[in-house]
This record gives C-alpha cells, structure tokens and sequence, in this order.
C-alpha cells in the first residue's frame, strides 16, 4: 500500500516529503504513475501536489518576465497567451509533448523534475534561458535551468525539495522561437530536438540561443557556436560549422529510437535546418 | 551489454592488486555498497544499491572467483537479483593490472545481463549508469590506494 498525502501548501508537502526519503511527490501522474503501475518506482508514500494552489497559478511581472507554476498542465502552457518573443519556445515544446491525454495530466514542474533528456521541456527551457525555482526544507532557492539538469534522470533537487516554479525572462525584444523535434511516431519521445530562440535583424542574426534534447544526459548548448552564428546570413558557412559543434558536443546513447551514431549525424542537419528556417523570408514575416 | 574501462593508480602493482582482492576495500569503494561479506576463499555476497532517477533496486550479489593471476588478473562471475526477485543480474567480468611508469593501469571489462523489471528500462542509459558507477568507483579506490601509500 502506497500511502497518500493531500498537503493544502508547499510547506506542508516539503515537510512530508523531507520526513520520508522513500516518498515522492505527485504532480499529474502522467510518468510517476505509469512507472509504478510497470513496478519501476515503489514509493513508501505519495504527496499530492494538486491541492497547493500556490503551485498552480501563471503570472506575467511588469518587465514582461512569466511565471509558470510547477502545477501547470501542459496543455494550459500549449495556450498561455502571456508566453510571448523568446518564451514562446516553452508553449511549442508543449505542444509536441506525448498526446491530449497526457497534455492533460502531465506538468511542467513533474516533468523537468524527472528529467528525462528525450522530454519537450529541457532543450526549451534551456534556449529560454529559464530559470527553475525550488522549494525545500531550507527555504527557497532558484537555479538556472542549464545549471537544474545534471544528468540521465537527475536534477539538482535535493532531498526534499520540489519544483515550485519556472520563470521565463521576456527575452530579447523580437524575439522568434522554433522547436523542431524528430520522431518516430507523433507523440513519442525525441529521437532529437532543436529548441532556438533568435532575433533575426536585417536577414541575419543579431542575437541567438539554442539548445538540442535527446542527446545527451542534459539539453546541449555551446555558447561559442551561439557567438559564431550572430551576424550569420542565409548560407552562411557558420551555419554549418555551428551545427557541427553541436552535433559534436552531443554524447547520445542506442535506444530503441535511434543509434547514437544516427543521432550525431541527424543532429548538425536538424540545427542548420531550424537556422536556416528562421533566417528565411517567410519566417521572419511569420 | 559490455562495459569496459580503465584507469591508473599511482601506488605499484602488489598494493594495487592486494586492494583489488580485498572485499572491504572493494565494498568501501563500490557505490551504493551497503556490506560485504565472504563466503569461502573464492566467493563473496554483497548487498548494492542502485538509484536511476525515480528507480530504486537493492541487490543481493554473489561474486564468485573464478580465476586469479597474482598480480595481474581476476576473472569474475556475479550473480544477483532485486530483494523481490523482480529482476536478476549476471555478469561476467575481467580485470588487469599492469605495471607502467609511475604506477598501475587498471583495466576492466564486463558482460552484463540484466532480466527483468529493470531490463525495461533504456539498455543506453543502463550503461551510461554503469559507466559512471565505473568512475566513482575508480576515483574512490584511487583515493584510498594512494592516501594509504602516503600513510
């Protein structure tokens, strides 16, 4: 028998949490919950996180910076009209996240707490530039969301601690976003994925950030090939070196998607793809 | 799926070995290793635990010797299953010292197969996991070889 609690606040849920080591929280369920029915995870206890309404709520401050709760359904992100330039990465993220079903249940704070590399919102998060706070035993606390992935399945949540929120700087003003995923079949996990968040001035970039998913046991970016690709045109010859050192800084596994040696290969075309596409004409008037 | 790996001590080869056929140096150096015991003269049970993300297994282990070239070669089997017998474990391992400037290289291969609930899980991150409990081990084991040197 699973044991569970319905804390009413996060201190509360943290106090249960931090007095068990064996019990984890429940966000939507949307993994937590399909891995204890195929008897992967064994929890002595679960803390609900759904009745803490301080979770739950979406706010937008006055320098355009949007504050999504932990307890946010994907499908709420898919639609949240505040999301706006450089944040808009987030909402296409979760738009290409697993099924409806899933978009229904599953959250943001459960899913980048998992941290599975092939999930929509870790590249996102990470070419967002994101950052993740937490609620623990010891207050509160906030990272980066480069600095919160740390390896396969691993975050930097201590014991106790839980996901409290995601906050998105507004970005650069001008901002454009595009996520590209590859796929086996529509709503499966990432054989890889392009999250870019540029500003295209006068048919070249003027400021840049991207990260790839599903390659690796954190979302892949390097700054030196962002540095390399501003002032970047269409054909530019950086577009291609860029995506090489992306492909190359990229350290997949063999899964039942793809080899690791397809991902390095499909990795460079995605990247130059999702550049070229944003430097095109018809994105920019898009 | 095979892991193979090494890495080099600076302590000479019959300290290195002495500790490498050693349970309670191994057992300090293992990570997730809760005891170790010996069986006989070739055979040892240990209890590992195991963390990916949200997964939690405890192994009941029995390492069998099965060949030993002092001061440079064991061969091993293992053999295990989760406390539940949800998933069982068997490897098949090697491992060689060999002499070089300053110290000892450590190499080591394995051949594991994992059934079983856990078997479900991505055999690409398995050996991700593998091969950084490899690291751990070797930087702890490292640690401990050159401090007692010191000593």
């Amino acid at each position: 028998m699973t044991l569970l609690h319905k804390p009413a606040t996060a201190a509360e849920a943290v106090r249960l949490l931090a007095a068990d080591p064996d019990a984890r929280p429940l966000a939507g369920g949307a993994t937590l919950v399909a891995m204890m029915n195929a008897d992967l995870a064994r929890p002595s206890a679960l803390v609900a996180l759904r009745h803490v309404a301080s979770l739950a709520t979406i706010s937008r401050a006055a320098d355009g910076t949007s504050r999504i709760g932990a307890m946010r359904r994907h499908r709420e992100t898919v639609h949240e009209s505040d999301l706006r330039g450089a944040q808009r990465i987030v909402a296409l993220a979760a738009a290409r996240i697993a099924n409806p079903t899933v978009r229904n249940m599953g959250t943001i704070g459960g899913s980048i707490a998992f941290a599975d590399p092939a999930a929509d919102y870790p590249a996102a998060l990470v070419a967002a530039d994101a950052v993740v706070e937490i609620v623990g035993p010891q207050g509160t606390r906030e990272l980066t969301a480069e600095a919160f992935f740390v390896d396969w399945y691993a975050t930097a949540l201590r014991p106790g601690e839980i996901v409290a929120a995601v906050r998105l700087p507004p970005g650069p003003l001008g901002a454009v976003a595009r996520y590209d995923k590859l796929v086996r079949v529509t709503g499966d996990f990432a054989i890889a994925s392009v999250a870019v968040v540029a500003v295209v001035r006068d048919g070249a970039f003027a400021a840049l950030r991207l990260a790839v998913g599903g390659c690796g046991p954190r979302p892949v970016r390097v700054a030196e090939a962002e540095a390399l690709l501003v002032g970047a045109r269409p054909g530019s010859p950086r577009i291609a070196e860029a995506a090489a050192a992306l492909g190359a800084a990229c350290d997949p596994v063999d899964d039942v998607r793809a080899s690791a040696a397809y991902r390095r290969r499909v990795v460079p075309r995605m990247v130059a793809h999702a550049l070229g596409t944003l430097l095109a004409p018809e994105a920019r008037a898009a | 799926m095979r892991i193979e790996d090494s890495f080099e001590v600076a302590a000479p080869i019959e300290h290195v070995w002495a500790a490498i056929v050693d349970p309670v140096v191994i057992g300090a150096c293992l990570p997730g290793c809760r005891s170790i015991e010996t069986l006989g003269p070739t055979s040892y049970r240990a209890v590992v635990g195991v963390e990916l993300g949200p997964i939690k297994a405890l192994f009941n282990l029995q390492v069998e010797l099965r060949e030993q070239r002092p001061p440079s070669f064991v061969a091993t089997v293992t053999r295990g299953e989760e406390g539940t017998r949800a998933s069982t474990l068997q490897a098949e391992s090697t491992l060689r010292l060999e002499a070089i400037d300053g110290g000892t290289r450590v190499a080591y291969a394995s051949d594991v197969a994992l059934v079983g609930r856990l078997g479900k899980f991505g055999l690409g991150v398995m050996r991700k996991k593998a091969e950084s409990l490899g690291r751990s081990f070797a930087e702890t084991f490292r640690a401990r070889i050159t401090q007692a040197g010191a000593a």
